[in-house]
């Protein structure tokens, strides 16, 4: 079935979680408002069609939810919880990273713990900074946990689809300004984007960007002016940030010599930082050039106007890239090549 | 309520036999060697057994870490819990979690948060997968003066009433939170008095008598089991040893330790047993099956090899 629907990606979550729910009786969902829209109009519709026996809308008491998932997980069952905003997942860290990433390991090993954690993050017009954040860079250095972050409605359906029949505890990262995107979804019920596997979106010669959620477009948009300045730009989005696709990174940057790393989140302890320590370290003679596009070490303003500024964007993108790849090395690039 | 002598009579072994290793663990720790994580239960046996008796082998129970007789009445075998302890293979968390983590899924031992106050989310996730499945499995949770005043326990009071959750709440007042008295920390010294705001049933009970904890318990899981909700029970004792083997305790008054060595569970229980028509020799038979059991576990632990799990990155 290679039929496609378009759509917004807010329509493909929804979806996903209306299939998903319809499959199995064992999958539940659950969160603060669910029984209305949910905080980014994905709950819509759902506990009409299933009830509360499948869709539980909850207190807002984020440490005994996560808790309650926890149980329901050891029970067998196979919880979805939504995080109103994804930032609220540092009020239950000790739940997510202590607990559920933890749990397998330290306990006997149940093959299953079958959690799906989701909800909006992002940066989306003066929210102020509890409610903009990108949680990767938080979530990612606990060992146990899978985190994927969809910028597409087809990575949205694709990525929350694999999630929720993972086995393990999976994140799914949601930008709000994803939702409102349309593009083609496949109808196959059972279509996945694979866990770990990235995407080359574009394929180029001179250099690779890697960039993932909003961020995806943004450097979209950069890798066609870089074009019209002669720069060929292959980009990757990496769709899940742990495990990262190190291979695709590998690979890319070992054809290009060249690496820049985009990310909306302030530069300390970036995800950015992890990728480019690791493509380094694994690298020869001669070293990769590298560079991040992230933010400086600062918190979302609630002015829009504000916050616009402290948010890398296409134009940044370009910056970096050209500055990255100078016209004499580009050239040198390709005799010391060929 | 007044129960079987056979009853009785198992619960009494259950709780010499938590008592042995207790001893056990702290006669080596008195010489020299080294007991991880080891938090002595002695004295507070009968509320640990005697709350755990009653229960269904598929319902669920998620214990406290101090002593270990909430494991054993659950039916997990004591060289299990003694292998975890040192760290040998063959017990149930190949090292990874050590005797803070001893789980038995198939008995209804799902395993412990590391950080105390998950559980009460957890024992709401798991009464919510009883509910929906319609399995009448009731949860038994445990907790001491830490996990109790931890926020979780009060937002899961509230989901377990809301949604008349099959739990039992389970207040082990020891007296003592490390070095702090649980009158510090909780109005009147008592952790439930905040739960009558509930209107569910709160019950203050002897918590070193045994068949006061069985009986109370069982109308509590009862309940539960019946689809009318959940109660909390808090059962007075103390804790008769240090905290950990690093502590001295000189903040315990002798005195309160004597008075309290009076109440001595396992000696209350003896006695009844006897009043109940139980013969010495019997009882001495069983305190020697008991003792046997004791150190075949630690017999176990000197022939097990060290847990060697793979310590590899999780992903892949």
């Amino acid at each position: 079935m290679n039929d496609t629907t378009l759509m917004t990606s807010r329509q493909a979550l929804t979806g996903v979680l209306a299939d998903e729910l319809a499959a199995s009786r064992d999958t539940i969902f659950l969160g603060e408002t669910v029984r209305g829209l949910g905080a980014a109009g994905v709950a819509s519709g759902l506990y009409d069609r299933f009830g509360p026996e499948q869709v539980i809308e909850t207190p807002v008491s984020e440490n005994a939810i996560f808790g309650a998932v926890l149980g329901l997980a050891i029970a067998g069952m196979r919880p979805i919880v939504e995080i109103y905003s994804a930032d609220f997942l540092l009020a239950v860290a000790n739940e997510v990273m202590n607990d559920i990433a933890k749990w397998r390991h330290q306990q006997t090993r149940p093959e299953q713990l079958a959690i799906t954690i989701r909800g909006c993050m992002g940066a989306h017009g003066g929210l102020g900074p509890e409610h903009s954040q990108s949680m990767e860079p938080y979530l990612h250095h606990a060992p146990g946990l899978t985190i994927v972050v969809p910028g597409t409605p087809a990575d949205c359906a694709g990525l929350l689809r694999a999630a929720i029949r993972s086995n393990g505890p999976v994140i799914v990262l949601e930008h709000r300004r994803v939702y409102e995107l349309e593009g083609d979804v496949p109808q196959d019920p059972d279509f996945v984007v694979e866990i770990g596997e990235a995407e080359i979106v574009r394929s180029g010669s001179d250099m690779t960007i890697v960039a993932w959620g909003w961020m995806r477009h943004e450097a979209e948009l950069a890798a066609d002016e870089l074009v019209r300045r002669g720069i060929s730009a292959e980009l990757i989005d990496p769709r899940t940030i742990r495990p990262m696709d190190w291979d695709a990174i590998r690979h890319s940057v070992g054809k290009t010599g060249r690496l820049l790393v985009v990310e909306e989140s302030p530069i300390t302890g970036s995800v950015a930082a992890e990728i480019i320590t690791r493509v380094v370290e694994d690298a020869g003679h001669p070293f990769p050039r590298v560079a991040r596009v992230v933010m400086a070490d600062v918190i979302h303003p609630y002015s829009a106007a504000m916050e616009a500024e402290i948010l890398p964007g296409a134009d940044d993108i370009v910056a970096a890239a050209t500055r990255l790849c100078p016209a004499t090395d580009r050239i040198e690039t390709r005799w010391t090549s060929t | 309520m007044a129960l079987p002598l056979e009853t009785v009579t198992a619960m009494y072994r259950m709780m010499f036999v938590s008592r042995g290793f207790d001893q056990r663990c702290a006669d080596l720790l008195a010489q020299g060697m080294q007991v991880p994580h080891f938090h002595s239960g002695v004295g507070q046996e009968a509320l640990m057994v005697g709350a755990v008796a009653p229960l269904r082998d598929d319902d669920q129970m998620l214990y406290t870490h101090r002593g270990y007789g909430h494991l054993l009445a659950k039916g997990v075998p004591l060289h299990e819990i003694a292998l975890d302890t040192f760290m040998k293979a063959g017990g149930t968390n190949h090292g990874f979690g050590g005797v803070m983590h001893v789980n038995r899924l198939d008995l209804g031992v799902p395993g412990r948060e590391g950080v105390f106050g998950t559980r009460f989310g957890i024992a709401v996730g798991l009464g919510l997968a009883s509910q929906r499945r319609r399995l009448d499995q009731v949860v038994l949770c445990f907790y001491g003066e830490a996990a109790g005043a931890r926020g979780a326990l009060y937002e899961a009071m509230n989901m377990a009433v809301l949604w008349r959750l099959p739990l039992v709440f389970v207040a082990e007042n020891n007296g003592w939170s490390f070095s702090s008295r649980t009158e510090w920390l909780f109005p009147e010294g008592r952790m439930s008095r905040v739960w009558r705001g509930f209107e569910i049933p709160v019950l203050v009970i002897d918590g070193n008598d045994v068949e006061s904890v069985y009986g109370e318990i069982s109308t509590a899981v009862e309940r539960a089991r019946s689809g009318q909700g959940p109660s909390v029970v808090e059962g007075l004792t103390y804790r008769l040893d240090p905290h950990i083997w690093w502590d001295d305790a000189a903040y315990q008054p002798v005195e309160e330790i004597d008075a309290w060595r009076a109440r001595d569970p396992l000696a209350r229980t003896r006695q009844r047993m006897l009043e109940m028509g139980a013969t010495v020799e019997r009882i001495e038979a069983i305190e020697r099956d008991a003792r046997a059991s004791v150190a075949d576990a630690f017999g176990r632990v000197g022939a097990a090899i060290d847990a060697d799990w793979p310590t590899a990155d999780l992903h892949r």
